[in-house]
Parts: structure tokens; C-alpha cells; sequence
């Protein structure tokens, strides 16, 4: 090849590079820029508001100003975000391991060659198809807390006394998980059941010349080979229960006395209706760091797969 | 003799397992059944099913009264239209921003690509319930508080919804790029003539994904929709509810045709549907 051929493919090389990258640059920029203006903005205003005493209408005789520290201090310290607290914490230690526990239970039953058993699973996987809000209104319904309540009526007959359900203190959070649950349980079958897929047949043909029991099967076989599923579910799980909101705001905006209050809706009331920026910004950051280090331990237990 | 035997358990335990799926089914289907059939109801008949197992039972005067009330009383077509249209935005256009983006990170090269990737990453972690509250600031400033725009603008661009796309187009074959910029085409039309042809499962999933999310979304339209010019289906689900002089059927009605339109997309792209929601985890 001649120097000049040879000047003239580096040159086309050169000029293919730039169209491409100003290609490349143009089709990422609308989105880039909604994501700076809506989230990374977002986000570092609570970093930074978290050590002010911003207001969300910002009072000219009472300006902003530096607190150093106190907004976190009364994040842990304050007692209705510390209740906030233990009742996220409630609501998820309720919901994960049932929906771990259930969800692989129901994988396993469906997880057979059936006739009409993907009608089945279908019908198990319909509620996650009702908007949350339709959810706590029929649910609603069945936790009447008056004597002749559904809910009531079925406790009737089995002689145990009418509860409150949702306007008790003990039982509201657990009436909320049992509701999610029923939401959510069809989607984490349908998780295991690809994890279940996932699992080579041989393991199991090898078991059975081994003699194993279905017991020993599924102790031995089928969890240890779900590990990266359950893990997922796990994490996946904690994050949707960490966030709850929808629900409480629904059914008992915190109430009754504070035992439903959740992380997300303690944001909502001091930043909406309490208008504190500065307090809500270090509740974020602190939400953020609890799902930042759950996320994180998700990738180690499944990075040395 | 033992063969026969054996057939016969293997038959008891599939019928076994036919008992199991049907009680489950019920476990499932019964609180939607009891949605749809209440608001069938007249109210009087209603409210005295709800305390037995009756309010499962389709039976009495039924009748499509509840809706005509809704339609009429509360003005549901107003509220669905806003809901529709939000959602429109955020698929249509969010399919359109979050694809390109995809396209730009899975296929091109260009400087700066590898950090673009690993910002998507990192931001995929921030849940938005960490920033709502200063992203309310955002749109307060920017002056579109009360508008379709507060309530679409922020949820087009989704980074778990960039990393799909970009998942995707990575793992298409850079030859089809090359051969088509050799026939003189040029990078963006590729991406709209070529890639995005080839790409509909990707797409629908993704599609499927953000109506779910914007059809049922509560925390973000409550903080930017105030008044009713804009107020979406489930905000006004939630006043309804509130209200205690509102008919329980006309609720029931109202919250059936809030699942309604969810529900005609399920049933008509089931496959999809399923796998769209269980590749993400988001939830109602």
C-alpha cells in the first residue's frame, strides 16, 4: 500500500471514530441529563441538606443554615424515627423468610409436568397484576375491625375472639406483611421456579442411584443448588420491604400510635407535612446506605460462584 | 398386579396434587373474585355479604350500576385519561431515551463509554425513595409542580432500565454495525432501522415494566399533584377510600377498572408479562 492510501483509510478511520462517538454521545445526552437533573441532583442535595437545617419553603428570617451533625443524631435519636425503624425492620423479618420459605414451597409444587399446571401458575402470579393500591382496598375490607368483619366472622367460627386487626397496635404490621405477602408470593414462585429449571437433571439421577429419600433430595440437591436464587430473593425482598410505603399510607398512615410508621412514609411526613428537608435528607441518606450495603452483600455471597 | 398397584398410587398422588393446586388457586384468586363480584352488587346486599362468605358468592341483583355511578359521579374518565397519558409518556418515551442510551453503551465506542457504564451501575442502586424529597425541590424549581410534566419528566430515564437495554445491545453482533455503516448508513439510523427492529422482546419487557410502575405508582404523584387537573387514578383511589360516606360498591368499581387495563396486558402477553416482572423484582 502507498503512503497515500494508506493516509487516506487513517483518515476515513478517524472520521468514522468521531461520527461515532458524537453518535454515541448524542443518543446517551437526553438521558444523561434527566438522570442529572432528577436523580444525581436529588441525590447530592441530600447529602449536602442533611448537614443544614433547610426548610422546604425557605424562611427568609430563618435561613438555612449549618448543623453539623444534628439531623443524623436525631434520626437515631428521635423517637418516632427510631420506631420508624423498628418497624421497618418488623415488617421485613416478617415478609422475607416467609417469602423465601413460601415461595420455594409453592416453586416445588408447581414444578411438575402437569396437565393445566402453567394455568396454575398463572393464577398464582395474577395478584402482582392489581396496582397495590386496588390490594389494600379489598384487603381493607376484610380487616374490618367490627364484630362481624370477614376476617372476624371466620375467627368466630373457630371460637377465637373478634380482633381489631389493623386499628391494633400488635397486629396492624403483621396484618400489612400477610398482605403483601399474598401480592408478592406469585412473582418469587415464579424466580425459584427459573432457579428450579436451572438445575441439571443428572444431580438428581446421580442422588437416586445414591438411594436418596425426597427429603435427603431436597436438603442436599435442590437448596444448595438454589443458593444463588434464594439469595436473590433474599436481597431482592429486603430492598421491597425496606421501601414500603404504598400500604401504610393506604390503610393507617402510621397509625395506630405509631406502630406502622415505616422509613419511606417517616420521609414522606417530615418532608411533606413537616416540611424539614434537612432532617428528611439524612433519613435518605441513611435508607441509601442500608440498601447500598445490603446491595453490596448480595455480590459477595454470589461472587465466588 | 404390582404394576396395577402402582398405577393406582401414582394416580392417588396426582389427584393429590390437583387438591393442593385448586385450594392455592382459591387462596389467590379469592380476594380479586370478591373485587369483582361486590361491585356488581347493590349496596345493601353488599354491605351484609361482607361479613360472610357470601361476598364470594355471585348471586342477588346484580347489575352495572356501581360504574355508571362512577362514571357519572366521579368523573373516572378524567382520571383515567391522566393516568393513561402519563403512562403513555413514560413508555413511549422512556422506551425511546432508555434504548438509545442502550444502543450508544452496548455498541459504540466512544471516550468516556466505560464510565457511562459503570454510573448507570452505581445508580441503579439509589432507590428513588432516597431523593424523592429533594427531587419534589427539583420540580418545584423548575417550576412543573401540577402538571403532566412533574409526573412523567422524572420517570423517563430509569438506569435498571439503560443496563437492560444495554445488556441486550451488547450482545448483538458489532459485524451487523460495520456492515451497515459500509452501506453508508449512519449510527443513530442503525439504531432506528436495524437494531431496534431486531430487539421487540427487549422492548415489550421493558414496556410491560414501566406501565406496571407508572400505572401504580402513589408516593411521587401525591407530592406533585395536588389539585385535580392532574391527579392520577391511584390518588384518587386513595381520597375515595378515605371517605367514609363513599359507597363501598362504587369503590369496588372504581378499583376494578383501575385493574382492568393491567389486567387486559396480562392476559394478552403472558409470557412476556411474567418474565418482565420477575427479571427485575419491581413491584407494585
Amino acid at each position: 500500500m502507498s503512503e497515500a492510501t494508506l493516509r487516506k483509510t487513517a483518515n476515513r478511520r478517524s472520521k468514522l471514530t468521531r461520527s461515532q462517538e458524537r453518535a454515541a454521545w448524542a443518543m446517551s445526552a437526553p438521558a444523561m441529563i434527566l438522570l442529572f437533573v432528577f436523580m444525581i441532583l436529588p441525590f447530592f442535595m441530600s447529602v449536602f441538606f442533611s448537614f443544614t437545617s433547610r426548610q422546604l419553603v425557605v424562611n427568609p428570617k430563618r435561613p438555612t443554615a449549618f448543623v453539623g451533625l444534628t439531623n443524623y443524631q436525631k434520626v437515631f435519636t428521635d423517637k418516632v424515627n427510631r420506631q420508624a425503624f423498628l418497624n421497618t425492620l418488623e415488617y421485613t423479618l416478617i415478609l422475607v423468610p416467609s417469602v423465601m420459605v413460601l415461595s420455594t414451597l409453592l416453586a416445588l409444587l408447581v414444578n411438575r409436568q402437569a396437565k393445566g399446571v402453567t394455568v396454575f401458575r398463572l393464577i398464582y402470579f395474577s395478584p402482582q397484576v392489581v396496582t397495590m393500591t386496588v390490594v389494600t382496598v379489598i384487603w381493607s375490607a376484610f380487616f374490618s375491625g367490627m364484630e362481624d368483619g370477614l376476617f372476624n366472622m371466620i375467627l368466630r367460627t373457630f371460637g377465637i375472639p373478634a380482633q381489631k386487626w389493623l386499628q391494633d397496635p400488635k397486629l396492624a404490621m403483621p396484618c400489612i406483611a400477610v398482605m403483601s405477602i399474598w401480592q408478592c408470593l406469585g412473582m418469587q414462585m415464579i424466580i425459584v421456579l427459573g432457579g428450579l429449571q436451572f438445575i441439571p437433571e443428572e444431580i438428581y439421577e446421580a442422588g437416586t442411584i445414591d438411594g436418596c429419600t425426597s427429603w435427603q433430595e431436597l436438603i442436599y440437591i435442590t437448596i444448595p443448588q438454589l443458593k444463588n436464587t434464594l439469595v436473590y430473593v433474599f436481597i431482592s425482598n429486603t430492598i421491597y420491604s425496606l421501601k414500603m410505603f404504598t400500604q401504610v399510607f393506604m390503610l393507617t398512615q402510621g397509625g395506630p400510635s405509631n406502630s406502622t410508621t415505616t422509613l419511606v412514609y417517616q420521609m414522606y411526613v417530615e418532608g411533606f407535612t413537616n416540611k424539614r428537608v434537612g432532617r428528611t435528607s439524612a433519613l435518605a441518606v441513611v435508607f441509601f446506605l442500608i440498601v447500598l450495603v445490603i446491595s453490596q452483600v448480595q455480590n459477595r455471597i454470589t461472587e465466588d460462584k | 398386579m404390582a404394576m396395577a398397584q402402582n398405577k393406582t398410587k401414582k394416580h392417588v398422588t396426582n389427584s393429590l396434587f390437583y387438591v393442593l393446586y385448586v385450594a392455592v388457586a382459591i387462596l389467590f384468586l379469592a380476594p380479586l373474585l370478591f373485587l369483582f363480584i361486590s361491585s356488581l352488587k347493590e349496596e345493601t346486599q353488599l354491605i351484609s355479604d361482607m361479613t360472610t362468605l357470601r361476598a364470594f358468592v355471585p348471586y342477588g341483583k346484580m347489575s352495572l350500576d356501581n360504574y355508571a355511578q362512577v362514571f357519572e359521579k366521579m368523573d373516572f374518565l378524567h382520571y383515567f385519561r391522566n393516568s393513561a397519558l402519563n403512562a403513555i409518556l413514560q413508555v413511549a418515551v422512556g422506551l425511546l431515551l432508555n434504548g438509545m442510551m442502550g444502543y450508544a453503551l452496548g455498541l459504540l465506542e466512544f471516550r468516556g463509554r466505560k464510565f457511562l457504564i459503570s454510573l448507570m451501575i452505581s445508580l441503579t442502586i439509589i432507590p428513588t425513595e432516597a431523593v424523592v424529597i429533594n427531587r419534589f425541590l427539583v420540580a418545584v424549581n423548575l417550576g412543573v409542580v401540577n402538571t403532566i410534566w412533574a409526573l412523567a419528566l422524572p420517570n423517563l430515564a430509569i438506569p435498571m432500565y439503560i443496563y437492560l437495554f444495554y445488556q441486550h445491545f451488547r450482545g448483538m453482533p458489532k459485524d451487523l454495525v460495520e456492515a451497515a455503516i459500509i452501506d453508508g448508513e449512519s449510527y443513530p439510523g442503525i439504531f432506528f432501522k436495524i437494531m431496534t427492529p431486531l430487539s421487540k422482546p427487549i422492548y415489550a419487557t421493558v414496556a410491560i415494566m414501566s406501565f406496571i410502575r407508572a400505572w401504580g405508582d402513589l408516593l411521587w404523584p401525591t407530592l406533585v399533584v395536588r389539585d385535580n387537573t392532574w391527579m392520577t387514578l391511584p390518588q384518587k383511589l386513595r381520597s375515595l377510600n378515605d371517605n367514609v360516606y363513599v359507597y363501598w360498591g362504587q369503590i369496588f368499581a372504581f378499583s376494578a377498572m383501575v385493574t382492568l387495563p393491567i389486567l387486559i396486558v396480562f392476559l394478552a402477553f403472558q409470557k412476556q408479562f411474567v418474565q418482565s416482572v420477575a427479571m427485575t423484582g419491581i413491584k407494585g
